[in-house]
């Protein structure tokens, strides 16, 4: 489905938040990387797509009516194999509806770990007064107690997304430090810019969070994509 | 020709309300447009037939011609009614200076404000106002500053636009004072319609200006692109200054994302600075002193700075000052320290900072200073005069300001003292080289006029 379609469907049903692997599809539209992910409803399917997708496997309850998964056993790690993926769904789908009597389970999502980066944050957002503006900052303590955080308004050019990434106070550690490589910045650079085209180019997101975006020494990956709609009237 | 010409550079001008009336705001705008506009002036009001020797007329519909700007005066429910009379009339422009409109939060006063509206757009009149103190145009003699206790400002080339009234007028007296040229000045109160956006389009085609300086609290819901647009465009002609005031983020805004908890106001405006080229500062006396530096300084090609002291200490203040801000202070290389070892006595440090020592004389400082004015390797120049040492003479001042002249680098001077000082600075200011009092203040202005310079070069190349 293209973006469009995704967030038609969404708002028909009226959701005002993107389920995991229709915000993946978005993202992974505009060219920002995303784990391998696949929408599954069985343990068969799960056991069918694992080796496709590649080792360790997360698998994660997808809900519109679940915002904390782990609390209701909705969330599986380190999942080894096919035999253990066909375990960790089954067993989500039939602790979930256990825990959370009543939910909408739309499938588990099965997706492969990301090796450890350093996490960064990609946000965007719909301005009153400048339209559709992007964020970037270190993840955890530098943005949520540090404040951290860099700002460009659409259009931006790499140039200007890597201006952001280093406008950040905590910027040397993304340089590298302690003997560790410096992470490629091009690469965050360059999901900026497309989280800004997406925001631009779909009206009805009101924000787009990439969080966190793992950053390595080649390459970036978002790992948790969350795109709010909104809401209407 | 810009939309806006008509409010700056009329032909002729109705002033409605007008009155002979002693401290009544009709009468003080009329009084500004007899002493300096040179274009014909009508006053309206119904009760009189002749103000301030001028004839005056019953209604918009009596003045022998039309209009090319109106000011209008009257109390806010005769507003539309004057507004529509002039659309009538053919005028396309016009300052609504009374209140009474949406700024009172009442009912009547948003309907009136929307009538303004409606009316303008009908007729095609451009509004500054309403609320608002106008314009001081200080070329053209366009003069609707009411505040008649406040100094006029000499003809100049600083622009300002403000979003607020009183501070307008307060910074004309403060100019006015200080000797700094001002071309035109506009408040824009509820600003309905011509608005930061347009006037900095119109204030970069002016020639009369060559820096506009902005105080704003916000810019109009869904214009903040074409602020940027704007803004950029202008900011390679001529710098922009920014004060941004209402810094604080909106407060208890619920946040359905991480990057909305974040995004504070002016932490998105502060991003919409960096794009559009625009030099944002952070205190009155920054604001200031960015001003004149960006009015007498050339672009900074680079950035090392050399300075020339007659002080050890004040020279490590400024290293220290100029290092923080970013800049490089750097070390003699050989062959210009060979070159000042051959003119300068053996006490004196020709590592940068340049120590003349307290037994410098003028002869001392214009040697020093034509070697560094020449030389690739120097971006810009700090002169240190403390004037209290016994060896400058009152030339010294002339020679900076020759070299300042014919250089094509920055240079500044930093002063410190009583009356002496006062009269070296001032003195040095008239020939346009920028002093300061403070290494830090002088640091951050410099600052300024490099990241400009940067600005400058990354979208136009130097």
């Amino acid at each position: 489905m293209t973006p469009r379609e995704i967030i038609r469907k969404a708002l028909e049903e009226g959701r005002t938040k993107l389920l995991e692997h229709e915000a993946f599809e978005v993202a992974k539209y505009y060219g920002i990387p995303t784990p391998n992910a696949v929408l599954v409803k069985t343990p068969e399917e799960a056991y069918k797509y694992a080796d496709e997708i590649g080792y360790p496997l997360a698998a994660k309850i997808v809900s519109p009516d679940i915002t904390h998964k782990s609390d209701v056993g909705g969330v599986k790690l380190f999942i080894k194999n096919k035999e253990e993926a066909y375990k960790a769904v089954e067993d989500i789908l039939t602790t979930v509806p256990q825990k959370a009597p009543g939910a909408r389970i739309t499938g588990v999502i099965i997706y492969k770990m990301a090796p450890p980066g350093v996490e960064v944050i990609v946000g965007g957002l719909r301005d009153g007064v400048f339209g559709p503006i992007v964020m970037f900052g270190l993840g955890g303590i530098f943005v949520e107690v540090m404040k951290d955080v860099s700002f460009r308004i659409y259009p931006i050019s790499t140039e200007d997304a890597l201006e952001m990434i280093d406008e950040i106070k905590s910027a040397k550690i993304l340089n590298g430090y302690r003997g560790q490589p410096p992470v490629d910045k091009q690469a965050l650079a360059d999901i900026i810019v497309k989280t800004a085209k997406l925001l631009a180019e779909n009206e009805e997101i009101e924000s787009i969070d990439l969080n966190p975006v793992l950053a390595y020494p080649q390459g970036a990956m978002a790992v948790d994509v969350r795109i709010i709609l909104k809401q209407k009237g | 020709m810009n939309a806006l010409s008509k409010f700056f550079q009329p032909e002729s001008v109705a002033v409605i309300g007008a009155t002979p009336k002693e401290g009544k705001v009709g009468r003080a705008i009329l009084e500004n447009f007899i002493s300096r506009f040179k274009g014909r002036i009508y006053p309206v009001n119904p009760n009189y037939d002749e103000i301030l020797g001028l004839k005056c007329y019953k209604s918009v519909k009596e003045i022998p011609e039309t209009p090319d700007l109106a000011v209008i005066v009257v109390p806010a429910p005769q507003v539309p009614q004057v507004l529509r009379e002039l659309g009538e009339k053919g005028t396309k422009a016009a300052v609504i200076i009374s209140g009474g409109f949406r700024e009172t939060g009442t009912k009547e006063g948003a309907a009136l404000e929307e009538e303004v509206v409606k009316i303008s757009r009908e007729y095609g009149i451009r509004i500054i106002g309403p609320n608002c103190i106008g314009i001081f145009d200080n070329w053209s003699g366009v003069d609707t500053f009411f505040t008649t206790k406040m100094r006029k400002p000499p003809r100049g080339y600083v622009a300002f636009i403000s979003q607020s009234g009183a501070f307008a007028t307060a910074l004309m007296d403060w100019m006015a004072y200080h000797g700094i040229g001002v071309s035109r000045a506009i408040s824009y109160g509820n600003k309905v319609d011509v608005d930061d956006i347009d006037l900095l389009e119109y204030l970069g085609e002016d020639d009369k200006t060559k820096v506009i300086l902005m105080y704003i609290e916000g810019i109009k819901e869904s214009r903040g692109r074409l602020f940027i647009e704007t803004a950029r465009k202008v900011s390679l002609k001529k710098p922009i200054v920014v004060y941004k005031a209402g810094k604080t983020s909106r407060g208890g805004k619920a946040a359905a994302s991480h990057t909305a908890a974040m995004a504070g106001d002016y932490s998105v405006y502060k991003a919409a600075f960096k794009q559009a080229g625009v030099i944002e500062v952070e205190s009155f006396d920054e604001m200031m002193d960015v001003v004149r530096i960006f009015l007498d300084q050339p672009l900074m090609r680079g950035n090392r700075v050399y300075i020339v002291t007659d002080a050890g200490g004040v020279g490590v203040m400024l290293t220290d000052a100029l290092t923080n801000a970013g800049f490089e202070i750097p070390v003699t290389p050989p062959d210009l320290k060979e070159k000042l070892r051959s003119i300068l006595p053996p006490h004196n440090i020709v590592e940068n900072p340049i120590d003349l020592t307290g037994d410098a004389d003028d002869e001392r400082y214009i040697r020093v200073l034509e070697l560094l004015a020449n030389r690739e390797d120097v971006d810009a120049i700090v002169v240190v005069a403390l004037p209290q040492i016994p060896g400058l003479k009152g030339t010294f001042v002339d020679y900076i300001a020759k070299i300042k002249e014919e250089t094509k680098k920055p240079v500044v001077a930093l002063t410190i003292g009583s009356e002496i000082s006062i009269e070296t600075a001032k003195r040095l200011q008239e020939k346009g080289v920028t002093v300061f009092e403070s290494p830090e203040r002088l640091a951050k202005a410099l600052k300024a006029l490099r990241t400009y310079s940067l600005h400058v070069a990354r979208f136009k190349g130097l």
